[in-house]
């Protein structure tokens, strides 16, 4: 296996995670975060949106703290 | 400091702090770009915007890491620090357009994936003249990515202030990652040597800066406190703390603020709830005891933040004899309230107060 196909494959591993990330951020910035996070109640539109990004590297943290509450 | 988050915390002297920065940056890369089509007329657009956004990313950079230590030197510097985070992102986006030119100027114009040309197209990683420097710019670009998306206090809260904190202190490997970015990129295809002396320069004036602010802080802390009187140890003389400021005293490892405050006395821990920011070296404003790091506010008489907000810290015992100040360093549960220690005013001082 050359350098350039290992590449290739950690890259297709992000794409793939990342994409499981925007996925689970949709329900997350409407419902999820207002669940794992009390300051979250009535919190703007644009800071749901200023999350997804942090949601989508972090959604596996995420999803368990939801979880659990 | 607010109920419910918002997008941007926002206040008129943030939105000034803002403007300014955007100003700054968009006349820097404006200037850069006419002087580098003046100059030097066989550039493409591309190669100036490249060059432009690099040179201000990491003077940015600079900034933002010598705030820090600055403010620990001379508090004039804190309004600055109120507002790293903003020039964090600022920094992060300048970046960020630097390093997307450079992907599409480099590697897109090929059959191979822009990501795997960058770590694949110069595979020399054992040659210093040759070394593939842009996977380096890559790698603190990433760091910056991860420092960017979770500035957000919502972030502080979620993972925790002490991983936060960790996460953020990546900076400084960030750091060295772009210095060894531009050295080994600047080996490669400058010839002038000035930007290779100007990074040093940077780099040089960020450790000074760094072990000075460094030096002042161990020395306060190993500071000895020898008289000790039933729990209590006697730090100061009540006039050596200023009015609406503290002094901070580290006793037993602990770092203790004590602010004076309509002529009394109050001792808090010296360690801000929402970033671990220094107490001791904020102000009171409106009453309360004001971190100087993101603004987050206690009252003195109980180190808790005043309604609706819930943050609490430990606060102490402070007694006044004569002019002595005693402190006990045994913290009260956070949020205890206790009465200020009267500081006890000579005769001579009020009648040169009221003369």
């Amino acid at each position: 296996m050359n350098i350039a196909m290992i590449i290739t494959i950690i890259l297709i591993l992000i794409v793939t995670y990342l994409l499981c990330g925007l996925l689970f951020a949709i329900p997350f910035v409407i419902k999820g975060v207002n669940r794992i996070d009390e300051t979250a109640h009535g919190g703007s539109i644009g800071f749901r949106i200023i999350i997804i990004p942090g949601v989508m590297v972090f959604w596996p943290l995420l999803l368990k703290k939801w979880m659990k509450k | 400091m607010g109920v419910s988050y918002l997008a941007v915390g926002w206040n008129r002297q943030k939105k000034i702090y803002d403007w300014f920065i955007f100003a700054f940056c968009v006349l820097y890369l404006s200037t850069f770009i006419a002087i580098t089509a003046i100059s030097n007329p066989d550039y493409t657009f591309e190669t100036a915007l490249i060059r432009s956004t690099a040179t201000l990313a990491i003077l940015l950079l600079h900034v933002i890491l010598s705030i820090g230590p600055l403010t620990r030197i001379n508090k004039k510097f804190l309004p600055l620090l109120y507002n790293r985070r903003h020039l964090g992102v600022t920094m992060f986006t300048i970046a960020l357009i630097h390093g997307s030119f450079s992907i599409l100027q480099f590697h897109a114009l090929g059959n191979v994936n822009p990501f795997v040309s960058l770590f694949t197209a110069n595979t020399q990683y054992n040659s210093v003249s040759k070394f593939p420097f842009q996977a380096l710019g890559f790698f603190a670009l990433v760091i910056f990515f991860l420092m960017a998306i979770t500035s957000h206090d919502f972030w502080l809260h979620t993972l925790s202030p002490k991983i936060w904190k960790t996460l953020h202190l990546f900076v400084y490997l960030a750091y060295f990652l772009v210095i060894m970015h531009v050295m080994l990129g600047v080996v490669q295809y400058e010839t002038n040597p000035v930007l290779f002396v100007m990074v040093l320069a940077g780099a040089a004036a960020l450790i000074t800066l760094h072990l000075v602010a460094g030096t002042r802080e161990v020395r306060k802390d190993n500071q000895l406190f020898k008289l000790k009187s039933e729990g209590f140890v006697y730090v100061c003389e009540s006039r050596d703390v200023p009015d609406n400021c503290a002094k901070i005293f580290c006793i037993d490892k602990e770092r203790i603020a004590l602010f004076r405050f309509e002529d009394k006395l109050y001792a808090i821990h010296n360690v801000c709830k929402h970033q671990g920011g220094p107490l001791g070296e904020g102000q009171i404003i409106d009453g309360c005891i004001t971190c100087p790091w993101h603004g987050y506010q206690y009252l003195p008489q109980n180190g808790q933040s005043p309604l609706p907000f819930k943050e609490k810290v430990n606060t102490y015992h402070v007694k006044v004899a004569g002019s002595q100040v005693w402190l006990n360093p045994q913290p009260l549960p956070e949020g205890t309230e206790r009465p200020g220690a009267a500081i006890i005013i000579p005769d001579n001082q009020i009648i040169e107060n009221v003369k």
